[in-house]
């Protein structure tokens, strides 16, 4: 199977700003990660490569510094990685982003299987993997809990909802984008760290992609944001209670009661 | 592990790199200057395992991947609950195949990234999370006669319920306890020296000027401004347990390494 697993680099939850003038997530000088759900998107490739053979690639679109989470991609088992980085990405909405990832999926042909995260944690908008599908004219299921099978180039699925689970079967190639219920990702090893620091990373530009400039960026765009307002801090304060352990567990009891939490 | 308090033989605490290293090869060199240094003088390297659930390298893959020496008695491998079952065996059968016997076996602190054992993982039953008494069980089942187990003793926890754990700990397989660290004569270790007279226990002592740091440890709040001098607390430790061996949490290789060694007589 030829696996594309599309990651993102998004800035670390706990540092989020947010650019007053342009509504942007400030990503300078942030702590950038890898998209907690991509997370669990790779690791299924991952296992699904180590159970019916065939290749991994990580493919992102960002600025030169996400090659970062493509390096981690492959460390925690990826074969290779994509990058697909270019001023004239910039800007790209959730149409505008999954129609160059499309557009790169097809240009390295023969992929059976999309896999992404149910969403980002920055955007939170959960269209990437949708829009892929769409671009690409590919079946899709969201928010997968757990792949079955694969046999005679369907694979079955359990797809998450709020009453339980769906049991989909889809022609491949397909698009999937995954819960965190699917799996517990793999820590990475220190020799994949280190052979992937090693890896070449292609970075592709618009034109090696085939992709219509006019598609791109902001022109390509047909959302905007029109405000972003970053969360309201989480209060944290703690409370130290001393005593018995009578006495301790008859305050906590108290406590949790008069917060309303019991 | 009575041979380390016998023949005076530090355990001297290294912590692999972190995976979110930014600066892996400056940070796996300094591993290595580390390991050497504690080799060469003839102590005990003890390397963590996600220590305070930060995400780190495995000690073994470190020992792998850097090509270290392994001496038999040298070598304290920390191993916790966050494991796959793969993951600990493969662990467990390197540590076989290498020589190493020390494991200093706890429960850990995990993280959001680390996967737990489960107790079907392991064979347990009747339980639903997996704690060092479970992972103990398993090491001793399935690795028999293959290591010498450590465990960890909190005397700032309450102490009837620590010393029940600790019970059950040494009844799972432990055959030698280290402290958590200790930075003057403390009751509750003298009283699991007193009850345990036969089992070694292995004292840890603070090592870095950072003293707030212990605070989550102690359970109360340390000033970040407290005076603390590592080394002269070393020295009055070693006064205070004299047939213990010694345990050296953050000790600073640059600074104290050449210090420790007339310290311990």
């Amino acid at each position: 199977m030829k696996i594309v697993v599309c990651i993102k680099q998004v800035p670390a939850s706990n540092d989020a700003k947010i650019d007053p003038e342009t509504k942007r997530i400030i990503r300078e000088g942030q702590k950038a990660i890898m998209n907690p759900f991509d997370t669990y998107a790779l690791e299924e490739g991952v296992r699904m490569k180590e159970k019916y053979g065939g290749e991994v690639i990580a493919l992102t679109m960002g600025p030169p510094k996400a090659e970062a989470v493509l390096r981690e991609a492959i460390s925690a088992g990826a074969d290779r990685g994509i990058l697909l980085s270019d001023r004239v990405f910039g800007g790209s909405d959730t149409w505008a982003t999954s129609y160059a990832l499309a557009r790169a999926i097809e240009k390295i042909g023969d992929v059976d299987l999309v896999i992404c995260g149910k969403q980002a944690i920055d955007g939170d908008t959960a269209q990437v993997g949708p829009g892929i599908a769409s671009h690409l004219d590919w079946m899709q299921a969201t928010y997968v809990m757990a792949v079955d099978s694969i046999e005679d180039n369907n694979i079955t699925v359990k797809r998450m909802h709020e009453d339980g689970y769906d049991v989909c079967e889809l022609r491949l190639p397909a698009v999937l984008t995954v819960v965190k219920d699917i799996n517990t990702p793999r820590v990475p090893t220190l020799k994949g760290r280190l052979a992937a620091q090693k890896s070449e990373i292609p970075v592709l530009k618009p034109e090696d992609i085939g992709a219509d400039p006019d598609k791109l960026g902001l022109n390509g765009s047909p959302t905007r944001v029109v405000k972003t307002q970053p969360p309201e801090p989480r209060q944290t304060d703690t409370l130290r209670i001393e005593g018995s352990p009578r006495e301790c567990a008859q305050a906590l009891v108290r406590e949790l009661k008069f917060r309303g939490l019991v | 592990m009575r041979y380390h308090i016998e023949n005076k033989v530090y355990h001297v605490e290294i912590l692999p790199p972190k995976q979110d290293s930014e600066n892996l090869e400056r940070d796996l060199d300094v591993f290595a200057e580390k390991y050497t240094r504690v080799m060469d003088s003839g102590y005990c390297a003890c390397i963590t395992d996600n220590a305070m659930g930060h995400l780190s390298f495995q000690g073994t893959e470190m020992i792998e991947e850097l090509g270290l020496p392994v001496l038999p008695e040298q070598v304290m491998i920390h191993l916790n609950t966050f494991h796959t079952r793969e993951d600990l065996d493969n662990i467990l059968s390197y540590c076989v195949e290498k020589g190493i016997k020390y494991l200093l076996v706890v429960s850990g602190d995990g993280s959001e990234r680390l996967p737990r054992l489960k107790p079907s993982d392991i064979g347990v039953q009747g339980t639903e999370s997996i704690t060092s008494v479970e992972l103990l069980q398993y090491i001793t089942r399935e690795y028999p006669g293959k290591f010498v187990l450590g465990v960890a003793f909190n005397p700032y926890e309450p102490e009837d319920h620590e010393f029940a754990k600790l019970k059950r700990k040494l009844w799972a397989g432990a055959s030698f306890i280290i402290t958590q660290p200790i930075i003057e004569k403390n009751a509750v270790v003298d009283k699991l020296i007193a009850e345990y007279p036969d089992v070694p226990v292995i004292v840890e002592a603070w090592m870095s000027k950072k003293l707030h740091l212990l605070s989550d440890a102690v359970g109360y709040t340390i000033p970040e401004n407290t005076e603390y001098d590592p080394i002269a607390t070393l020295k009055l430790l070693h006064q205070a347990y004299p047939k213990n061996g010694f345990y050296l949490s953050l000790l600073g290789f640059k600074t104290q390494y050449d210090l420790i060694r007339d310290l311990w007589v």
